[in-house]
């Protein structure tokens, strides 16, 4: 199975499970423009799965209604680029509802998926990772999966969270990733982070496509080309570093980034979303905070630049797996 | 992005569209001459007509009214039938809206509570809409419509407490300003500043109703707005979405003449807020809003056709915001106080009423002094009680910004405020003072 087909087997245990459950975007009904939602009118009923018309701020509110008479929602964006019409149905209303009504409403019931990241030709408004916009909207979950096994067990969970939850599916994943997985209806918790590699020398630490970039790069630091061969130190080529995804963004699993980093001495936090004001920013503070005596040098970040996302200069653009290796041996080189 | 577009059009909308090809004066067309154009069953025509009006040759969409500003029926006017006990209780109810707006109006002029909003001149807007609507239909609401869930049984002390924010205050804990009300058991979705994001939230409330068995064709969807709120986006996703899959949601606009201190003259250049409604293949009414029974028979009869077709409907009342927009604005800032005053005398959506039911014999002067005495003391024991009740301990403000397990985070910033003001709760005098107001004045931290 691959990702968009784990998101569609997630989206189908979902609705079967629970007759309130609707499915509804733009271009949906007919499978969705990433095939996410592939059969489920024919499934499910027009009823249950349906377009609407092309308007993100209405969807967001529309699925805020429903959820608020304790139906649930699972709202597409059609790319995380054109979340923004619905910021402040999502940031003003979604987060708030249950805050502000002293506990007797609540969004809860509101899952909105949007693709998100980068795609290789994406230009400005089919790249972006805007999760660090959501960071500050207190009442919101934010979730990043990397695989299918984990988009299926993320997503079932961010359905029945009870908290509105914004799902980010990093969309060059969605063919390129396949796994076997599951049949069965599983979840898989919000709020933790999973080790992925355990080390001892450095953390790195990212969350959907970077996920993988870090995996190359660690390959590359044990065992670089040729090329690459003069640049990585023979000493650095044994360290063990230990590689975290992160998954949930909000409100994201500090424990285990700290414990970890309390053992490593180093973090590298990776995201394709520009540096300033985004997530590496905050977890770089916490961190510092909590692991002040243990760090043995400064919290790197490897992001984005501050710039919009540039069609003919994405390879330059992207935290790819060059940049993440000079950052480990930066880092441990110390 | 080229999108599929749907060929087949409903039949309501075919019928419309061959009456108006009926009573227009356009040449008639055979219906193998209105082409073949993809996205329309619209008839081809050889004149080049713009048209500005959704009423023709530039007319204004008409006002539907029952009662002149004597009270007396207009000529061919159905008058609803209204008992004498229905009809007391709408003019009870809407002689309480001043009676509470004069009061809270000047216990926030004596800074007792921080904010408030009167609803002055649009009585008849809101209790003839609340008496037409059924106790369990879900209402969403702008600010204004306290007057809906005082018909539903929301008491003086709720009003008070959410007002002053006391340890009692179930709608928002203390924790949004006065007059943002709700009640879940009064099905009043709590009001929240944002102007307009109940109005797509309305579109999804009524959905939901339809795909509930135990609710399907009984309940719909309210949702109350103002005329510059419909100047935002989410107007147009609402009537949008509650259009194109179809859910028995009901708009109505309050069009009262200002945004705080917009006239309507620069919120719109249309025919106001009912010209739009068509555009979305909306059924659409304008009614005198200060006329109680004309609002009433219009919000009757959209209810009924919202529910029985599952569709979207619009009422537009016009009337006029006699009173200030908040108690944060002076409106004659940019306004007449004579035009105000004109307004009020000349067209009076309470003395209307009462004229009506005098004429029948179910109102006299006595009763209303007694009426109005009986509602001021209430208000004012409530208003007594709310005064002195401390507010929520200080802990609640870090409930129900999650379900389930609290974050880290916030139980990590609970403890450092309980820390704070352990250290200097006694210390510093800013909080000492402010922690005496609160339930427990914050001896849970310390």
């Amino acid at each position: 199975m691959n990702m968009y087909q784990g998101v569609r087997d997630a989206l189908s245990h979902a609705m079967m499970r629970d007759d309130t459950a609707v499915v509804f975007g733009e271009d949906v009904a007919f499978g969705g423009v990433f095939r996410c939602t592939m059969g489920l009118a024919e499934e499910f009923g027009r009823e249950r799965v349906f377009n609407t018309p092309l308007t993100e701020q209405g969807i967001a509110g529309f699925g805020i209604g429903l959820a608020a008479m304790g139906h649930t929602a699972i709202a597409e964006i059609q790319f995380a680029d054109y979340i923004y019409p619905a910021f402040d149905q999502i940031v003003n209303e979604a987060a708030k509802y249950r805050f502000r009504s002293g506990g007797q409403f609540s969004a809860g019931g509101l899952t909105i998926r949007c693709p998100s990241m980068a795609v290789g030709h994406g230009g400005h408004y089919h790249s972006q990772s805007p999760e660090g916009f959501f960071m500050g909207g207190a009442g919101l979950k934010v979730v990043i999966p990397r695989s299918p096994i984990q988009a299926k067990g993320l997503l079932l969970a961010s359905i029945r969270d009870p908290n509105p939850v914004i799902f980010m599916e990093p969309k060059v994943l969605y063919r390129s990733s396949v796994e076997q997985v599951p049949m069965d209806d599983y979840e898989l918790p919000l709020g933790r982070a999973e080790t992925l590699v355990a080390g001892s020398d450095l953390t790195l630490l990212s969350w959907g496509t970077p996920v993988y970039h870090c995996e190359t790069a660690l390959h590359m630091l044990t065992s670089p080309s040729d090329a690459l061969a003069p640049y990585v130190p023979q000493s650095l080529r044994s360290a063990k570093v230990e590689l975290i995804d992160l998954r949930t963004i909000l409100p994201w699993d500090a424990e285990t980034v700290a414990e970890s980093v309390s053992r490593t001495g180093r973090l590298v936090v990776v995201h394709e979303a520009g540096r300033t004001g985004g997530v590496g920013a905050e977890i770089g503070a916490e961190i510092q905070k909590r692991c002040f005596l243990k760090l043995n040098a400064p919290v790197k970040l490897v992001t984005g630049w501050d710039t919009p996302v540039p069609m003919q200069f994405e390879k330059f653009y992207m935290p790819d797996p060059l940049r993440i290796l000079d950052a480990i041996i930066e880092t441990l080189t110390y | 992005m080229i999108r599929a577009v749907r060929t087949s059009v409903p039949t309501t909308r075919r019928a419309f569209a061959s009456r108006r090809l009926l009573s227009s004066s356009v040449p008639r067309f055979s219906a193998d001459q209105h082409g073949h154009l993809p996205t329309t069953q619209s008839p081809i025509t050889p004149h080049l007509e713009f048209f500005n009006s959704v009423a023709g040759e530039g007319k204004t969409i008409p006002t539907y009214r029952v009662i002149d500003g004597a009270g007396n029926p207009l000529e061919g006017a159905r008058v609803p039938e209204l008992d004498e006990a229905l009809a007391r209780k709408m003019y009870e109810e809407m002689t309480k809206l001043p009676i509470l707006d004069n009061i809270l109006y000047n216990v926030q002029r004596q800074g007792k509570i921080a904010f408030y909003m009167t609803c002055y001149g649009e009585e008849a807007t809101i209790i003839g809409s609340a008496a037409a609507l059924a106790p369990d239909d879900e209402v969403l609401g702008q600010y204004r419509e306290m007057g809906v869930l005082l018909w539903r049984g929301f008491s003086y002390d709720s009003v008070m407490n959410q007002c002053f924010g006391t340890h009692e205050d179930i709608a928002t804990k203390g924790k949004q300003m006065p007059v943002h009300f709700g009640s879940r058991e009064l099905h009043f979705h709590t009001i929240s500043s944002p102007l307009a994001t109940q109005i797509p939230q309305a579109a999804g409330v009524g959905y939901a109703l339809k795909r509930d068995p135990l609710r399907r064709g009984k309940n719909c969807a309210v949702v109350y707005f103002g005329e510059g709120a419909a100047s935002e986006g989410d107007f147009h996703a609402g009537m949008l979405l509650a259009s194109t899959i179809p859910s028995p949601t009901l708009f109505i606009c309050r069009n009262n003449g200002f945004a705080i201190s917009t006239p309507a003259s620069e919120q719109y250049h249309g025919d106001g807020i009912a010209s739009r409604g068509p555009g979305y293949g909306v059924h659409t009414i304008r009614v005198d809003g200060n006329d109680i029974l004309a609002v009433y028979n219009a919000v009757r009869e959209a209810r009924r056709r919202c529910i029985e077709e599952g569709r979207a409907v619009l009422v537009e009342a016009m009337t006029y915001r006699v009173g200030h927009h908040s108690t944060s604005d002076d409106s004659f800032a940019y306004r007449p106080r004579q035009e105000v005053e004109n307004r009020k005398r000349l067209d009076n959506p309470l003395a209307r009423f009462r004229m009506f039911l005098e004429a029948r014999g179910w109102w006299s002067a006595e009763e209303e002094d007694a009426f109005k005495a009986r509602v001021k003391g209430e208000v004012m024991q409530a208003l007594k009680r709310a005064e002195e009740l401390p507010k929520p301990p200080v802990e609640e403000m870090f409930n129900d910004v999650y379900a389930g397990e609290e974050p880290w985070n916030i139980k990590e910033q609970k403890e450092e405020l309980k820390r704070l003001l352990k250290k200097y709760g006694s210390a510093y005098e800013p909080w000492r003072t402010e922690l005496r107001k609160h339930k427990g004045e914050g001896k849970e931290f310390v």
